[in-house]
């Protein structure tokens, strides 16, 4: 973490005139593996997911290598199912739950509130060490002989097969404690810590949606937790709840799973929705169309959400009547979130659309997302589903929505605030070049797939029927080009902390709370408590030669 | 530990079903049986799919080019902030939509869980990582093929005698889990002569992808011939060897090369004269070390009771048992057996 120190002279006389703000203030490793400072806990949340990231990505592409040939070019079976397996844990729990909460949640969410910490600043600093601990388990999993069973877990495999399961399952419990633990600390921080002025519906919409990721993490997340127990107590103890020669039922356990494991993708997705909210009125320079919408869109898909589950057992044997409920609500989700996207479209048009490089990301987002949602509107129909089911139809689909939208997404948050958090800004002209490369090289990743999916090929294939190869090979060379994208991102956001060219203060004209604290922001974050007079994203009270609203 | 690295070529791989003819549009391929409803509501999501995503792209993409921030303090052309006739169309045009998707899909789904009285009942089991098939009125099983009439009702029960996998025929539209400890069905009609994959869809370990069957549906004579009962006592090491690749080589090699369990290479060797004799090996016997001659009895016991004697050096990985395999299978796997000894 000390990396992100800035070499300056502490005791000599230039460092008297800066200001000391929340990276310089103190330093030593103890100011940061103890420190109470939400932004220093957002920050080393920030370097360890981009850590699971490059790991999860270099997982997929071992497992894209492997594809290009039908019977597998680089692995065994058995290595390719662990391989794949790393790719979906590492992603799903280490990367992409914590990574929009943990990092820019921890850092902007106090920010935009005017506030000066989150409210329980120790569950916090818990909360980071419980993601570590996690993340460790999981990686000592692998060196205990790894795990083939798929992110999902299903049983019985995962009760037979002899490899580290209670290790990763120990590990998901604790990053699930790690997660709950994030979501009541930002549920109390948004009830308690709004500035003065600051009502609930001026609040900006990345509040909102990390609330209502919130309230899912708190609720839905036990759920995952006494699972996962319950397959490390059968492996164990042999209790036969889930094992079929025990009298158990393998189909339970996909409902405690998907119980938990579908709100989670929108625990996942709504952060990103949140971001992507303030990113399209801040560089389109206008208010965000259907304001109240959006907010109650997020309360709306958190609350159905928890009822679509059975949407990933279409094929396992429930009733018809649990297919009609599941089916209908999964459409009916769709609506809130349809109502977002068109949402976002409405604020871009007439703005002052800036196409500086979060916006690149912004626009590439709601082009991959508006694909990542309309095939889910395919796959909700049910015998369509059954077709499609487990094939890489639903493979392409997912990916959309996770690496394409939300990752994206997190991209472009980190781009945004970027200028904020370090007080320095990247290469404008490798940003936006970077931002091409992956949006190509991820579309000629998926597109593909999408194909071969309709066409018949099922997921989690180690080795393929031959007539499915130009797709595999199509594929294997976008993710190529992505991994040369998301290689040079990497390079010129690091490079930047060490060019040190000085950020704007308020970089892109925004107007809620975070811009008006000094960049980077100081140990409390205001010089002077913040009070709200204005509705949110009222740019008219912006002077747009100096970028700065009037001070209250 | 690189042994796993050399894998024998499974049936799909040197023998797969001829590829499937993609339909006019590229997206499926092309319809096998009557479950039509699948493709026409994938098209219509697919079309409705499209319309929007032109909308949206179109807007962006004006927008940007229109609206594009020239000078630094450019503000934006208008400060609308919602337009509510606006947004209860775009709710309400949406939901209409997706409820007419709803319930085309649902009612497509009733027809494929209501099996049809006049349905043969065929039985698939699944076990890692093979495929056995019953028929009716047929003692004869078949392994990894299967042979269903054209126009014909066909039904199965599914069967996994150990972790989920799921039968999935993407030119019959159809997928069904199949579930330990559960009597799941599934139904369909085959409309088109030819081979056709079945895949599993359900992961269920190291060869989940090498599990596979070719299925064959002819007409209504060549299915009176019983194709899956053909056996050829003339040759009963070729189909010996048809066993072996559908049953026996995810976990046996024949070239020497331990898998999961012992190869097969050696298990019958010549001897100084030339005549084929039954190998010396070392067996585990209730825990006790046995070395014995392999013969007919010990292959026959160690294919319907794995556990009986397990060859010493393989004791921690379980063998699957084929209690069912008839007797002049097993003799064909043997005459199989003895065509790859070695020696003189």
């Amino acid at each position: 973490m000390t990396t992100n120190v800035p070499a300056v002279d502490v005791h000599g006389a230039a460092a008297e005139a800066r200001p000391k703000n929340f990276i310089n203030w103190s330093s030593g490793f103890m100011s940061w593996a103890g420190t109470l400072d939400h932004k220093r806990i957002g920050l080393m949340y920030l370097v360890g997911v981009s850590i699971a990231f490059l790991c999860g990505g270099l997982f997929a592409l071992l497992v894209r290598l492997h594809l290009w040939e039908p019977n597998g070019a680089l692995f065994s079976n058995a290595q390719y199912n662990q391989i794949f397996t790393l790719h979906g844990a590492f992603m799903v729990f280490i990367f992409v739950i914590p990574a929009i909460p943990g990092s820019l949640g921890n850092i902007i969410l106090p920010l935009m509130l005017g506030a000066k910490d989150v409210a329980l600043p120790r569950l916090n600093l818990l909360s980071f060490y419980l993601w570590l601990t996690g993340a460790v388990l999981a990686t000592l999993a692998i060196v205990l002989g790894g795990f083939d069973t798929g992110w999902t877990f299903y049983t019985p495999y995962s009760l037979y097969t002899n490899q580290a399961v209670v290790t990763i399952g120990l590990a998901v419990f604790v990053l699930g404690f790690s997660s709950i633990f994030t979501g009541l600390n930002f549920i109390v921080t948004t009830h308690k810590l709004r500035a003065p002025g600051m009502t609930w519906f001026r609040m900006p919409l990345f509040v909102w949606a990390l609330y209502a990721t919130s309230l899912l993490q708190v609720l839905a997340t036990p759920v995952l937790g006494i699972t996962v127990l319950l397959v490390a107590f059968e492996r164990l103890y042999h209790i036969g709840i889930f094992d079929p020669r025990l009298g158990g039922d393998p189909v339970l356990f996909e409902h405690f799973f998907w119980f938990y494991s579908h709100p989670a993708v929108y625990i996942m997705v709504l952060p990103a929705f949140g971001i992507i909210s303030e990113l399209v009125s801040v560089h389109s320079r206008k208010p965000l169309f259907g304001y109240k919408l959006i907010a109650f869109s997020s309360l709306a898909i958190a609350i159905i959400s928890f009822l679509v589950w059975g949407h990933h057992m279409f094929t396992s044997g429930q009733s018809t009547y649990a297919m009609f409920a599941f089916s209908f609500l999964t459409f009916f989700v769709a609506i809130p979130t349809a109502i977002k996207e068109f949402s976002w479209v409405a604020t871009v048009w007439k703005g002052s659309i800036a196409l500086n490089s979060p916006m690149l990301y912004t626009l590439a987002f709601l082009v991959i997302f508006a694909i990542g949602g309309l095939t889910g509107v395919i796959l909700g129909a049910l015998n369509v589903d059954i077709h499609l089911h487990d094939t890489y139809f639903v493979v392409a689909h997912f990916h959309y929505v996770m690496m394409g939208s939300i990752a994206l997404a997190f991209f472009a948050g980190v781009h945004h605030w970027w200028p904020k958090m370090f007080g320095v800004i990247y290469n404008e002209t490798l940003a936006k070049i970077a931002c091409g490369i992956i949006f190509i090289g991820f579309n000629t990743t998926f597109i593909p797939q999408f194909i071969m999916g309709s066409r018949g090929m099922p997921r989690r294939y180690a080795t393929y029927v031959p007539e499915y190869a130009p797709f595999h090979q199509a594929s294997t060379i976008g993710v190529i080009i992505l991994a040369v994208g998301i290689a040079l991102m990497v390079y010129y956001l690091v490079a930047s902390l060490f060019q040190r060219k000085k950020a704007m203060e308020n970089q892109w004209g925004g107007v809620t709370l975070e811009w008006l604290a000094p960049t980077p922001p100081p140990l409390e974050n205001f010089n002077e408590p913040p009070v709200v007079t204005n509705e949110v994203y009222d740019y008219s009270t912006l002077d747009l030669q100096t970028m700065r609203t009037p001070v209250k | 530990m690189f042994a796993h690295l050399i894998q024998d070529p499974k049936n799909y791989v040197e023998n797969p079903a001829r590829p499937p003819e993609v339909d006019a549009y590229g997206q499926l391929t092309k319809l096998a049986s009557t479950f039509s409803d699948v493709d026409g509501l994938f098209y219509f999501t697919y079309a409705v799919c499209v319309f929007f995503f032109v909308i949206i792209t179109g807007v962006l993409l004006y927008s940007v080019v229109v609206y594009r921030r020239k000078t630094f303090d450019q503000p934006a052309l208008s400060n609308v902030t919602h337009n509510t006739p606006l947004e209860v169309v775009w709710t309400v045009i949406p939901l209409i939509i997706v409820m007419v998707m709803f319930a085309w899909g649902f009612r497509g789904s009733l027809d494929m869980m209501t099996v049809p009285a006049d349905a043969r009942w065929y039985k698939a089991s699944a076990k890692q990582w093979n495929w056995t098939f019953n028929y009716p009125n047929s003692a004869a099983q078949s392994f990894g093929e299967l042979w269903l009439e054209k126009d014909k009702n066909a039904a199965f029960v599914l069967e996994s005698s150990d972790v989920l996998h799921a039968f999935y025929m993407p030119e019959m539209r159809v997928k069904r889990d199949v579930i330990p400890g559960r009597n799941q069905t599934i139904w369909f009609n085959p409309t088109k002569l030819g081979e056709f994959h079945l895949f599993c869809a359900e992961y269920c370990g190291n060869d989940h992808s090498k599990m596979y069957a070719k299925v064959h549906v002819v007409t209504a004579e060549e299915y009176a011939t019983k194709p899956w009962d053909k056996w050829d006592d003339a040759n009963p090491a070729k189909g010996g060897e048809a066993v072996y690749k559908a049953l026996c080589s995810s976990c046996h090699s024949v070239n020497g090369t331990p898998l999961v369990g012992p190869s097969w290479k050696g298990l019958f060797v010549k001897d100084a004269s030339g005549a084929l004799v039954g190998a010396q090996r070392e067996v585990l016997v209730n825990g006790a070390k046995q070395t014995i001659t392999v013969d007919q009895a010990y292959i026959t016991e160690s294919i319907k009771s794995p556990d009986a004697k397990k060859s010493v050096g393989f004791e921690k990985n379980n063998m699957t048992a084929f209690p069912a395999l008839e007797d002049k299978k097993i003799l064909g796997v043997i005459e199989y057996m003895k065509t790859l000894a070695e020696g003189k």
